[in-house]
């Protein structure tokens, strides 16, 4: 097979061709890194590639393939995690030169867990510093760069996962997405970001950014890459004091494709706040087709959604100094600047403004759990514009112009604080070419509902057979 | 605190002493008006009828809102 195809092949396909041994997990591992190769002086997706770890990993994983012991559908896939997810023996920088030469000891929940699953890491991929920004900036190891078209953002904070996994870098990635950072970069990469329910998936081994709204997830080209990599990843960690006990389902049984008498409510407000029209309409499509595939659509008030940026943004900023306050302290100038700037900036914020949030965030988390008792699901446009040029402070989302951070957080930080499911999956491209994605949000626990919701849209349109022209 | 001017230059450079920020840097007059901002954005968390909730504090959602 061509080795660009495999570069595009979805986890899914790749694992029932490794596992009839019709490819060998070294054919797909050399195909990857001979893709980054070609692609990567543009993109700057990774900060550590690791070839020679892993051509020796795909070379045990065919071992023990062709001896009979296939591990399950990420044997010999390969995958990238954002340089945050400590890796045993492999330096972890958080996007930071603070942090150039940090080598952890033992390797994060997540990334054990990928390798029981049999999965290939190829490298550690370029981030926001420290997770702290919504757009892929970085002065230490260079910014990203969108692979529809390079002077765009990826998105962020997880930047590189985005870029690596819409240009076939990578077949899975991981993010963490604390106001948004998985489902930004997915939607204006043109790609599949799944946040699931805090706690469902370990932080265990991740640099926080914010305890109470940090959430790991993957970055992946298709719905069903996203069930495969939850099957590997979810489930209690007893080192996460946020885990959750929670039975895990097999997430891939969502892949029904049937959506009929599904419930799913529409706010209002969505389409009141600020909103590129060629996203709306790209949006409405979207509805008219799961109404198609027989979804019950309905339109629904959100009337807190105006203050999901008041209420995540004062406990963000507030978690995201406490934690790093010495780093400040101690090697304040050497952080990229608007980050500093953030970080300071939160070590005004009170006691009292910070448990005002957290009881709205009491209210916010009502008045969603009241939403979610009518309807199935919620959605709405990932992000209000399509991917804005890098360092743009400004961007134009339809009658307005406002703050880039403002914009890409938009609708990504409502769920965030409710902890709930959300997922980001490609629903069109706007006349630049630039992607458009679709948000759908479940109430706690229920990823099969957003994942069988997704995969049924997904299904009915082609636009996951688009690729980027790098 | 009024909203156009939630915290005045000589309260942002007390606290910003106490939080062991170099009070003589000429990056404050950068942060002054960033801290400015974020604090008055802030206040629209009044606007907010919290009741009598009780901070979200231990956060976890709950399996029964499945």
């Amino acid at each position: 097979m061509d080795a660009l195809e495999l570069c595009y092949l979805s986890a899914g396909e790749l694992s029932r061709l490794i596992r009839n041994q019709d490819v060998s997990p070294v054919e797909i591992i050399d195909a990857h890194l001979a893709r980054i190769g070609e692609t990567d002086t543009t993109l700057n997706s990774f900060i550590t590639l690791l070839p020679e770890q892993a051509k020796a990993a795909a070379r045990r994983a065919e071992s023990e393939i062709q001896a009979g012991n296939y591990r399950g559908p990420l044997h010999g896939i390969p995958v990238g995690l954002k340089d945050l997810f400590n890796t045993g023996g492999v330096r972890t920088t958080s996007g930071s030169r603070i942090f150039d030469t940090f080598v952890p000891d033992h390797d994060c929940t997540v990334a054990a867990r990928f390798q029981q699953a049999g999965a290939i890491l190829l490298g550690k991929l370029n981030m926001h510093p420290f997770a702290y920004g919504p757009t892929g900036e970085n002065a230490d190891y260079g910014h990203m760069h969108n692979p529809w078209n390079p002077e765009l953002i990826t998105g962020g904070s997880s930047g590189g996962s985005g870029s690596a996994t819409a240009a076939g870098q990578c077949t899975i990635t991981m993010g963490s997405d604390t106001g948004g950072s998985v489902r930004i970069p997915a939607a204006l990469c043109g790609i599949v970001g799944l946040k699931p329910t805090y706690g469902l998936v370990s932080r265990h081994g991740l640099t926080p950014l914010s305890w109470s709204l940090d959430h790991p997830g993957p970055i992946v080209r298709t719905v069903e890459d996203a069930a495969l990599a939850m099957n590997a990843i979810a489930g209690h960690d007893p080192n996460d004091v946020a885990s959750s006990r929670e039975a895990i389902p097999d997430y891939t049984t969502a892949l029904t494709g049937d959506v009929r008498g599904l419930k799913i409510g529409v706010p209002k407000e969505f389409f009141e706040a600020s909103l590129d029209p060629e996203v709306a309409a790209a949006v409405q499509q979207a509805i008219s087709q799961l109404e198609d595939l027989g979804a019950i659509v309905t339109e629904v008030s959100f009337p807190l959604f105006q203050h999901a940026q008041g209420i995540s943004g004062t406990i963000l900023m507030a978690e995201a100094s406490a934690y790093h306050r010495d780093l400040l302290a101690r090697e304040g100038d050497k952080l990229y600047p608007p980050v500093r700037i953030r970080l300071e900036a939160g070590l005004f914020i009170t006691a009292i403004d910070y448990l005002k949030a957290q009881q709205a965030r009491s209210v916010f988390n009502y008045e969603t759990r009241q939403l979610l008792t009518d309807v199935d699901l919620l959605l709405g446009p990932t992000e209000p514009v399509t991917a804005p040029p890098i360092l743009a402070e400004k961007v134009r989302a339809g009658e307005q112009t406002i703050g880039t951070t403002a914009a890409l957080t938009q609708y990504t930080r409502p769920y965030n604080i409710t902890g709930g499911p959300a997922i980001s999956v490609p629903c069109g491209f706007s006349e630049s070419g630039m992607p458009i994605g679709l948000q759908l949000a479940g109430k706690p626990f229920d990823e099969l509902t957003v994942l069988r919701a997704a995969h049924a849209y997904e299904q009915s349109t082609n636009w996951r057979t688009r690729r980027p022209p790098i | 605190m009024p909203g156009d001017n939630p915290i005045s230059r000589d309260a942002f450079l007390y606290l910003a002493a106490q939080a062991g920020l170099d009070a003589n840097s000429p990056h404050l007059d950068e942060l002054f008006p960033y801290v400015q901002s974020v604090l008055s954005s802030i206040r629209s968390l009044d606007d907010i009828d919290v009741g009598i909730s009780e901070p979200d504090m231990a956060f976890n959602p709950s399996p029964e809102d499945k």
